[in-house]
């Protein structure tokens, strides 16, 4: 297998203050293994050409490699020019630049390394603003305010999107027609191309990050979520455009759409896990941990048979949160948070904090769990409230409410808002943010005054199932 | 500012008519493969038919970044006030100008978005818009505390008893605090909307319910008050001993179903074919 191309692939080095976007670059043996030695070897033509013939090739790899974790905030300052120099000269220049990217992932690990250094120096700037002892550093990032602007990073992510018409090329694929007709002189090539798809990705990762789930979603219109599509060529790419779908989802209360993304792509992990070197497993392992942890919060959300892999996975990682979970009640909440906390992005703030007053300066993490528990609490009984119910067909509401010690009055709010929270939108074709009204519970009921009638949905015989048992049975 | 405000809603308060149409007694569960409006299908208030197309370019393109948009979206956000329509899409993305641009921020703007947003519960809709304000305002930090965040701490409590169901409760913190007539002064019809908005819900779950529960469930002053309103906007009957009668629908039936599997060949090819290939 190409051991040159794993030698040029930038792999981060493990790091202490690591999370999902920190540990996203991996390329891993997989994507080699998927797609043959053709791509290699072009891609490797292609790289010593050009390498030998201009300084440009160095910059266009130095902008894919991690910045160190440890570097000085005039690191942060200088890499953040390189990138608007060198995205100057690629949108810029009279027409298209001539130049091929190093490999197909380079652009992935440009885009990503990009916002990987945004997010960081949104969070860190935030930090030196709310600690307010660092008056040095409080001082040089106040005077330059638009370093790291929200706007800044943007507007590159939008130009590139345009320039590339990667949009027009994406539409055109999904109707069958040929997107290079469409894909106009910057368009037509493989540089633009790329930076334009991984832009898309990007731009659902930083809207994201900014707490704007439904445009995140939104930003992903053209590109069908499948393994054909191109980010699935980058296995880093994969992993975290399903972690931001599936965590958009959740927040949108779409706790079906959002466990289908998470298990899609843990059991594609679980599946590919041997063709993985150990680093880069570490990575995803701890990427795989987080997304786990969505899952219970989901499940808590929406009782859901999970795929086997996972449950057993969830249970071994989760089990005992997951119990407390599905317990529900004010002793669940301490669960959820902890869970949010380990598993949600690193939210930024898209401004420049207040230096001159550090308590004003609210972690954006609190304000969005804040929010998200507030769902939490209203939801709290519905796991006791569905045991209960699922003992009787026919139940008055007051000697419920004793059995639970709960007021009558409570006791119907919270039958109310359990029935209201089992339909759920839920996709089923198009683009992410599209679907139907379903219901998602086995558990209906109706109230006559005080008396609750309910009827639980009935499980038909497993048909699938009982058909390939038999079949093996009779081939066997 | 505020008091003029509190002012207008006490004078249009009395001669508002009902002019909310309560929806027809089933509820959209939209039957598959047929093609509803976007906005029937999505969440509540996303993307309603009457958005002009000026607004849907603007959302749907880079002019929602140009801080000059803000003016076009306030106006539209106005208009939505007024026609009692909600488009929760565009006026996040008003939202959004403000998250980017907070010098052009402007209180009763937000307020009035959150408000609009709360006329569409059970949604996230709510919670959506809340994200994209600055910590600040929805968690202030200790001592930082300014009109907007408590305006934005009122509305989020009242909101929380919308989602949990606690309708009683609901009208209760309405008329507790004179900032909350000041806070939905804009939105005309507020409380019509929300009180066919509950009627609506407890459609959905309940066959019959007692006046005394309605009353409170709605916020209504009387028997007579929750009488006329079940009987002229929602088409209920109430019977002689103080039940209300609510129509069958799909909702408040709880029918017993089955879950089935349909099975087709397809799902059977590969172990077909690998038997084919083994005994040939």
């Amino acid at each position: 297998m190409s051991a040159f191309q794993q030698g040029m692939a930038p792999i981060r080095a493990m790091e202490d203050d690591s999370d999902v976007e920190e540990e996203a670059l991996v390329a891993d043996y997989q994507e080699q293994v998927q797609y043959g030695q053709d791509d290699d070897l072009e891609g490797l033509d292609q790289a010593s050409i050009v390498q030998a013939a201009d300084d440009l090739q160095a910059r266009l790899l130095q902008a894919a490699q991690p910045l160190d974790y440890q570097a000085t905030l005039e690191a942060k300052f200088s890499s953040y020019d390189n990138y608007c120099s060198l995205f100057h000269y690629i949108l810029n220049s009279e027409g298209p630049v001539d130049l091929e990217p190093p490999s197909y992932y380079w652009a992935w690990d440009v885009i990503d390394e990009f916002i990987y250094q945004f997010n960081t120096f949104s969070t860190y700037r935030a930090r030196i603003a709310r600690q307010g002892n660092n008056e040095e550093e409080a001082q040089l990032l106040k005077e330059n305010p638009n370093t790291w602007g929200c706007y800044s990073v943007l507007n590159v992510l939008y130009s590139l999107i345009q320039k590339s018409q990667i949009q027009e090329q994406l539409q055109a694929t999904k109707r069958g027609d040929d997107p290079a007709a469409v894909a106009g002189p910057y368009g037509s090539k493989a540089l633009y191309k790329m930076l334009g798809y991984f832009s898309i990705i990007g731009l659902l990762r930083v809207h994201c990050l900014l707490g704007d789930f439904s445009l995140a979603l939104k930003t992903l219109d053209d590109i069908e979520l499948n393994k054909k599509a191109m980010f699935a060529r980058v296995m880093a790419a994969h992993f975290t455009t399903y972690y931001y779908v599936g965590f958009s989802y959740m927040m949108m209360r779409r706790y079906a759409d959002a466990l289908r993304m998470f298990s899609h792509i843990l059991i594609y992990v679980s599946r590919t896990k041997n063709f993985q070197k150990n680093a880069q497993y570490d990575n995803i392992n701890k990427k795989s941990d987080q997304m786990l942890a969505l899952i219970a919060i989901c499940v808590a959300f929406q009782p859901t048979r999970l795929d086997d892999t996972i449950h057993t996975a969830l249970r071994e990682k989760y089990g005992e949160q997951l119990l407390k979970l599905q317990r529900g009640g004010p002793e669940s909440l301490p669960v959820f948070e902890e869970l949010f906390r380990t598993a949600c992005p690193k939210f930024i703030s898209p401004v420049p904090p207040n230096f001159d007053a550090p308590e004003s300066n609210i972690d954006p993490i609190e304000h969005h769990l804040s929010i998200f528990m507030e769902e939490v609490k209203t939801n709290m009984f519905n796991p006791t409230i569905k045991s209960y119910l699922r003992l009787y067909t026919t139940m008055d509401l007051k000697k419920l409410a004793g059995f639970l010690e709960v007021k009558p009055e409570e006791l119907r709010s919270i039958l109310l808002v359990n029935k209201q929270r089992n339909k759920q939108i839920r996709w089923n074709e198009g683009a992410l943010l599209e679907g139907e009204w379903v219901n998602t519970s086995d558990l209906d009921y109706a109230l006559q005054g005080d008396l609750i009638h309910i009827s639980e949905a009935k499980m038909g015989r497993k048909l699938v199932d009982w058909y390939l048992r038999n079949l093996s049975r009779t081939y066997a | 500012m505020r008091e003029r405000r509190v002012g207008k809603i006490l004078d249009g308060f009395a001669q508002e008519p009902p002019t909310v149409a309560f929806p027809p007694a089933t509820p959209p569960l939209p039957p598959p493969h047929t093609s509803t409006m976007a906005s029937t299908l999505n969440m509540n208030g996303e993307d309603p038919v009457e958005r002009p197309k000026q607004i849907f370019d603007i959302i749907g393109g880079l002019e929602r970044y140009n801080p000059q948009a803000a003016e076009v979206l306030e106006a539209y956000l106005q208009q939505q006030c007024e026609e009692k329509f909600t488009d929760c899409n565009a006026n996040r993305a008003l939202l959004k100008l403000y998250q980017l641009n907070p010098d052009r921020i402007k209180d009763e703007i937000v307020t009035n978005v959150l408000v609009k947003t709360m006329t569409q519960f059970p949604s996230p809709q709510f919670d959506l818009a809340l994200h994209l304000l600055s910590p600040s305002y929805s968690n202030p930090g200790p001592g930082s505390s300014s009109d907007l965040a408590e305006a934005v701490a009122k509305l989020r409590a009242l909101n929380s008893q919308l989602e949990g169901a606690r309708y009683d409760h609901f009208w209760a913190t309405l008329e507790s605090d004179d900032i909350y007539a000041d806070l939905t002064t804009d939105i005309k019809g507020f409380e019509e909307i929300i009180r066919v908005k509950i009627a609506q819900l407890i459609s959905q779950a309940f066959r019959e319910i007692s006046v005394s529960v309605l009353e409170s469930y709605l916020g209504l002053r009387s028997e007579a008050d929750v009488k006329t309103f079940v009987t002229e906007t929602c088409g209920w009957k109430v019977g002689d001993d103080g039940i209300v009668h609510i129509p069958k629908n799909s909702e408040n039936e709880a029918k017993k179903t089955e879950i089935r599997e349909d099975v087709s060949i397809d799902m059977f090819t590969r172990v077909i074919k690998r038997s084919w290939e083994e005994t040939a």
